[in-house]
């Protein structure tokens, strides 16, 4: 069996291309920076004929140059993806079998992209996200690895090999090598990415350990805001004692060196004590009362249909966040089997609430403060003369209002905490060791990294691609939001 | 050195048959027949070999930075890392010495003989050695820090294991008429039993001579000994210096063979137990030589161009059950068919491939060593993956989740890793947990299925006495067997290293059988240093003699 | 204005006293105790041995005894232990339970005693928290300048392919942890595989000796990941300014456009960032740990990473004190130059 190169024969006629295309593109941006230093904006007019008038001669070049250049590295990167999805297995070397690979992402990500931007105007803000081109890339960005997640963890779809099956004879090996007695030349007859320090394959744990991040840091993010969100509201428009002592806490918190904190919930002996159990119990109830002050408010007119409702969704509610917290072997540990639903490891039980617990107080300062500003508006003061309760006006009239910031802030936090959860991985906390999340294996790959670079550089750019897209998304929704 | 046994030993002649009919290796050899009170320069010649030359000159003076961990100083006795002796051989000495070809020598004593059922030591006290006080070392000296060792009743105090033959069990306290001082330069031992440990234990790292006046609280600043060394400043985690002593004559320089002391100054630079960071401490210029490397790290710093120095040892990595820890209530690992089957889903030679990069040879889950001079071969464990499964589900355990706890530490985690994977891939359930050094040691003893590392012992019985016999304060595998008990004292007794091979063949199928740890492979250690540097070579137990080291005229 | 900072001391101390006790709670929970109890006496002590040796040193009672104590309200305990030796608060080497005083707390500058570092904690803090300022101020040396240029340089003008360069590259410096960058820097300048070995990738010798060679990867570390965020603060400030009404009568007057940024936008453009820039203090004092780890420089976040590790509780507590006070006193400075920086704001 032989190794894949990294283009295949595909590469012969794209890598010069790429090379010369790649080399004029950065001569062309520095060219740009240095004549837009020295030259005054050139401002278009409309031509009589209602075109717009372009700058002529060499700093007009200068200025267009890049555009063409960029859509021509498009293009060829496009050809290596497509060759490599078209191409038969390992024709088109380790890029075109990844991409091959990645085919359910892209159709979902083609799939994505036509509708939302098909339907824009009728999709609200994610529909104007397709208005900017910041926010489209971050978006991209974003759903890709969304759906790299999903396929690879649910579907089973993306990895070629079993994240924690160890091939002996495959450790530390280049990206490319064939794995040992595989015969047919196809998916998982190499390793794509190369095998790791434990001959384990690299390319299918970073894909699944996107999985690993999509599924906590979101969660543990909207969780943040859920607390943050039923604190702050009422501590901004009530003020006062309520105020204070909120505030002080949130402060208090804010005020605790973030690993120190880690270190102290973190800790086989505090997760024996069991609090972080109970923080878990304290934390978790905020979505059920949010939700249940929040239906209230909006239905206690009719209290029939208030009643069935209420009923019905804090019923559920209720009962996944008992399954959330009963968990056998813990403190809590009060619902029969058969009425518990699931249980989370403790271990990620214990670094979801830390995370939950370090980010609730800048969501509560965040919240408080945009309520504050609101609740100075005109809508406000119609909605108290309208005689509206004061959880009406906090939940279904501020809110919505403040939601742009938040929504922001939102994507913001996740790359953040995605980041927090790498940190805790590079300090041996929270997650199982084996687990194929990008922090841990980002901070085992490092050890090697002067001689094997391949194991940790995947996950590396991987987190950091996620990030970025979390940051671009985030810009490109703010700039929209402003336009409102 | 004055050689006091103008006859030697009749065992040395036996051994050194034994060694050329190639049932002892040279360095088994070189082990037992100093210990027996032969010198160096005797044992070699009783093979026909000359003493190998000492190290090349090196020049006085200088600084040598060394990388290893720095712990908090303690009673010597006390001692439970490798560490805390290597610090202290800069001012404390100890009564011999094991050099990294196997061979004792006398420090502190200036010969012992034996006689010739290994009942009755005669101890010999290197005339000129004065404490760094003004006091001279004498026998009192020897009875007292014999007598320090005996005491059972101190907590940590391992020197009363490796000393046991000198205690009595019911006071736990030395025994009377066992240590008895003949003049002011002999001390003599009376033993109950034949022991051939008791010298190899006194060249131990928690065996360091200690002054009467001895303040554990107050070592760093007394910084009170016989070496050439003292203490200027200790900073835990951080960094250790010691400087010559130089009010203070060391006896090395004028005792024949000994010499050195060359260095002015000795640094340990703490870098943590991440090799990436003691890489980057070669690279940065920062240190001279490492306390240990491990695994791809050799392959990086023979790159830059560092010197390796290696050897061949009994130092081994156990993963051991349990038998006595419970989880939630039971006792996973009491059962033997729990633990046979989980030992006979592992394939050794794997491990040692994905943990330590094949670094050693196989072992064979009984923890006695090829170089161990009693080692009988009784094959390859049972490595039967697919039988696994039912062994579990015949003892009802076939669903139960087993957890496998290790170090946060290079080769620990990645054979731990490597086992798992094995046991998992034989259908059983199993978690992994890694846990860092602060929280591992924490509750180590009492994890149910866990992996301990073990250095190297010159003998193979003195392992097993130490880790596996009922009751042992560091048989962390909660093994119990009166058999194995009988056995292994039985062993003890024999000085014949072929008679002993017989009981010990027993021994280790007995062991095995009873599925009491999976030993995957015997380590090489290995040790890298800037060329020019001298007397840094690898020590089986990763010893540094501070005197020893210089950099190279 | 006086008032205003004695609220704020105030408010600085409760805060100060409520998260040293949370400390003081967590680290004295049963398992952390017999935590410290294996890893000071060790590590194969018996259950009944870890009591009597909590007992014998007075960690058995009651929290708020114990914490009282910590503070200097309480007088210190005198136990004579089951081993007939008598231990107290107060008693260190050398001094006898005659000569002791009776409290000693923090009220009377005695921060305690570190069980990892075999030493006072006042003076571990001391030097640790000066290696880190070395390090931080560095930090803040290379990191506030460029930021500063970078924001003002993309916010002047906005849309420009300049500002779109930059502002992506802020991006990517926010995106990118220390722990990926480090480990990125090491390889490239510092090992010998890539062979440039411009930089050491230790900065072990920097804590007695600090050179450009091997100070230069850590502070870049830490600086690049808060270099981007202050120059999109910046940025958003600056574009924010030059949009305001007088910068448009001054282009309208004629003002050059180098003239305008210098003298007209820049004062006010920096505001904004100032306040960004002194929140950046507890920041570094947290990010600093991971890069002290990867660079093996024992400073503060070392010091934190070790206390905690071991659950070293007057270390710990010395700690919290230390950021606490970082963490408030910033945030009070940043309050204070923001009044003086913008007269348009009064505190009430």
């Amino acid at each position: 069996m032989d190794n894949l190169t990294w283009t295949g024969s595909l590469g012969t006629l794209l890598n010069p291309a790429l090379l010369l295309a790649a080399g004029l593109f950065a001569i062309a941006i520095v060219l740009q920076i240095l004549t837009s230093l020295v030259v005054e904006p050139y401002r278009a007019q409309t031509l009589p004929d209602g075109r717009l008038s372009r700058r002529g001669g060499a700093i007009g070049l200068i200025e267009r140059a890049p555009q063409y250049l960029l859509w021509a590295l498009i293009l060829i990167v496009l050809g290596y993806l497509v060759g490599g999805m078209i191409a038969p297995y390992g024709k088109a070397g380790i890029i075109g079998a990844i991409s091959k690979q990645l085919t359910p992402v892209w159709l979902a990500l083609l799939a994505t992209y036509v509708v939302s931007i098909r339907y824009k105007r009728r999709l609200g803000l994610y529909g104007k996200l397709f208005d900017s081109t910041v926010g489209m890339i971050g978006f991209g960005i974003v759903m890709f690895w969304v759906y790299t997640a999903f396929f690879s963890s649910v579907g089973g779809m993306i990895a070629t090999h079993d994240p924690l099956s160890q091939v002996s004879g495959l450790k530390n090996k280049l990206p490319g090598t064939a794995v040992p007695n595989a015969t047919d030349f196809a998916m998982g007859a190499h390793y794509l990415l190369g095998g790791d320090n434990l001959a384990r394959d690299v390319f299918s744990r970073m894909v699944l350990g996107s999985w690993e991040v999509v599924k906590i840091a979101p969660l543990a993010t909207m969780f943040a805001f859920m607390v943050g969100i039923t604190l702050g509201v009422p501590a901004g428009y009530y003020g006062g004692k309520l105020d204070t002592v909120l505030s002080f806490l949130a402060n208090l918190i804010l005020a605790f060196p973030v690993i120190l904190l880690f270190y102290l919930l973190v800790t086989p002996e505090i997760v024996m004590t069991g609090i972080p159990s109970y923080m878990a119990a304290v934390l978790f109830v905020f979505p059920v009362l949010f939700a249940l002050v929040l239906l209230n408010a909006r239905f206690r007119t009719d209290p029939t249909k208030r009643n069935l409702i209420v009923g019905v969704v804090i019923g559920a509610m209720a009962w996944a966040y008992l399954s959330l917290i009963s968990q056998p072997g813990t403190v809590m540990a009060f619902l029969p089997a058969a009425l518990d639903l699931y249980n989370i490891p403790p271990g990620i039980l214990v670094v979801f609430v830390s995370v939950v617990f370090v980010n609730s107080p800048t969501v509560f300062r965040i919240v408080r403060g945009l309520t504050l500003d609101l609740s100075t508006r005109d809508y406000v003061a119609a909605a108290q003369t309208r005689g509206e309760g004061p959880w009406y006006i906090m939940l279904w009239e501020i809110l919505p209002n403040a939601r742009g910031p938040l929504i922001v802030d939102f994507c913001l936090r996740i790359g953040y905490t995605t980041i927090l959860l790498g940190t805790l991985g590079f300090f041996g906390l929270g997650l199982p060791p084996e687990s194929p999340d990008w922090g841990s294996t980002i901070n085992e790959g490092r050890k090697l990294l002067s001689i094997y670079p391949h194991p940790a550089l995947p996950p590396a750019l991987a987190l950091l691609s996620l990030v970025l897209g979390l940051n671009l998304l985030a810009d490109g929704l703010r700039e929209e939001s402003l336009r409102d | 050195m004055t050689h006091f046994n103008s006859a030697l030993h009749p065992a040395a002649y036996m051994y050194a048959e034994e060694e050329r009919a190639g049932k002892l290796s040279r360095r088994e050899f070189m082990t037992r027949a100093t210990a027996l009170g032969l010198t160096a320069t005797a044992a070699y010649g009783l093979l026909g070999l000359k003493a190998p030359a000492a190290a090349a000159g090196a020049q006085m003076g200088g600084t040598m930075r060394i990388q290893q961990n720095v712990v908090a100083m303690k009673d010597p006795r006390t001692f439970d890392w490798s560490y805390l002796g290597n610090v202290a051989r800069c001012w404390l000495e100890y009564l011999v010495e094991i050099n990294s070809d196997g061979s004792m020598r006398g420090m502190l004593l200036e010969g012992w003989e034996a006689n010739e059922d290994a009942t009755q030591y005669t101890l010999h006290v290197r005339p000129g050695v004065t404490w760094n006080n003004g006091d001279a070392f004498n026998a009192d000296n020897v009875v007292w820090i014999l007598n320090y060792w005996c005491d059972k009743a101190v907590e940590g105090n391992s020197m009363a294991g490796r000393m046991s033959s000198l205690i009595d069990a019911e006071t736990g306290m030395a025994r009377e008429g066992a240590i008895v001082k003949l003049d002011d330069m002999t001390v003599q031992l009376n033993l109950p039993a034949s022991d051939i440990t008791v010298m190899v234990g006194m060249a131990d790292y928690p065996a360091a001579v200690v002054h009467p006046s001895h303040d554990p609280e107050n070592m760093v600043a007394q910084s009170l000994g016989t070496g050439p060394y003292k203490l200027e400043s200790l900073e835990v985690g951080v960094k250790a210096v010691l400087v010559r002593n130089e009010g203070h004559t060391w006896w090395g320089h004028s005792a024949e063979g000994i010499g050195g002391a060359y260095l002015d100054r000795i640094e340990f630079v703490d870098y943590g137990t991440d090799p990436a960071a003691w890489m980057a401490a070669i690279e940065s210029d920062e240190v001279d030589m490492l306390y240990e490397n491990v695994g791809e790290f050799l392959d990086i710093a023979s790159a830059i161009g560092w010197e390796q120095s290696d050897v061949t040892t009994g130092a081994t990595l156990v993963f051991r059950f349990n038998q006595k820890t419970e989880v939630d209530g039971m006792a996973p690992y009491a059962d033997v068919r729990v633990r046979q089957a989980l030992s006979q889903a592992v394939n050794n030679g794997v491990v040692l491939e994905l943990g330590y990069s094949g670094r050693g040879t196989e072992a064979d889950n009984h923890h006695v060593a090829p170089v161990h001079p009693e080692y009988a071969d009784i094959g390859r464990p049972t490595f039967d993956p697919s039988g696994t499964k039912a062994l579990l589900d015949e003892a009802g355990m076939g669903d139960y989740e087993f957890e496998l706890i290790t170090l946060d530490d290079d080769f620990n985690r990645n054979s731990g890793d490597a086992v798992a994977a094995q046991i998992r891939d034989a259908g059983a359930n199993i978690k992994r947990t890694i846990m860092p050094g602060s929280t591992f040691w924490n509750d180590w003893d009492k994890f149910p299925f866990s992996a301990t590392e073990w250095n190297h012992r010159p003998l193979g019985v003195q392992v097993l006495a130490l880790a596996y016999r009922s009751g042992e304060a560091w048989n962390e595998a909660a093994y119990s067997n009166p058999e194995f008990d009988a056995l292994l004292a039985k062993a003890m007794s024999l000085a014949d290293a072929d008679a002993r091979r017989e009981v010990m063949a027993d021994l280790e199928t007995l062991f095995r059988n009873d599925a009491v740890i999976i030993q995957p492979f015997w380590r090489k250690l290995y040790r890298h240093f800037r060329p020019g540097v001298v007397g840094a070579a690898m020590h089986p137990s990763f010893e540094i003699h501070a005197y020893k080291l210089g950099f190279s005229a | 204005m006086g008032l205003f900072v004695l609220r704020r001391v105030g408010v600085m101390i409760l805060t100060a006293l409520c998260l040293t006790f949370v400390v003081f709670y967590l680290t004295n929970l049963d398992p952390n105790l017999e935590k410290l109890a294996k890893t000071q006496g060790n590590a194969r002590m018996s259950d009944e041995q870890v009591q009597t040796w909590l007992s014998n040193r007075g960690y058995d009672r009651p929290d708020y005894i114990k914490y009282g104590e910590w503070l200097g309200v309480l007088p210190g305990y005198v136990i004579e232990g089951a081993d007939g030796d008598i231990r107290g608060r107060c008693l260190r080497a050398g001094v006898t339970a005659e000569d002791a005083p009776r409290f000693c707390g923090i009220l009377q500058g005695d921060w305690g005693f570190s069980t990892v570092f075999k030493e006072d904690v006042s003076k571990i803090v001391m030097i640790r928290l000066s290696q880190t300022a070395k390090l931080m101020g560095m930090v803040m040396l290379v990191m506030v300048p460029s930021a500063l240029i970078i924001g003002v340089l993309a916010g002047m003008r906005e849309g420009s392919r300049l500002d779109r360069t930059l502002s992506t590259a802020s991006i990517v410096t926010t995106a990118t942890p220390e722990y990926v960058s480090g480990v990125l820097f090491i390889t490239i300048f510092a090992s010998s595989a890539v062979g440039l070995k411009w930089f050491n990738g230790s900065a072990t010798s920097a804590m007695e000796n600090m050179t450009f060679v091997n100070f230069t990867l850590p502070v870049m570390t830490v600086a690049l990941y808060g270099m981007g965020y202050i120059a999109r603060m910046t940025r958003a400030s600056m574009t924010e300014v030059m949009t305001a009404q007088y910068i448009r009568t001054a282009r309208l007057k004629g003002v050059s456009f180098r003239n305008i940024v210098i003298k007209h936008a820049l004062r006010n453009a920096l505001i904004a960032p100032f306040t960004v820039i002194m929140l950046q203090f507890p920041w570094l004092l947290n990010g600093v740990v991971i890069v002290e780890t990867l660079f093996n420089f024992k400073g503060f976040g070392w010091t934190l990473v070790q206390a905690a590790g071991n659950n070293d509780i007057e270390m710990l507590l010395g700690v919290s004190v230390v950021s606490v006070f970082v963490v408030l006193t910033t945030q009070l400075i940043s309050d204070i130059g923001y009044v003086f920086l913008n007269p348009r704001i009064r505190i009430s």
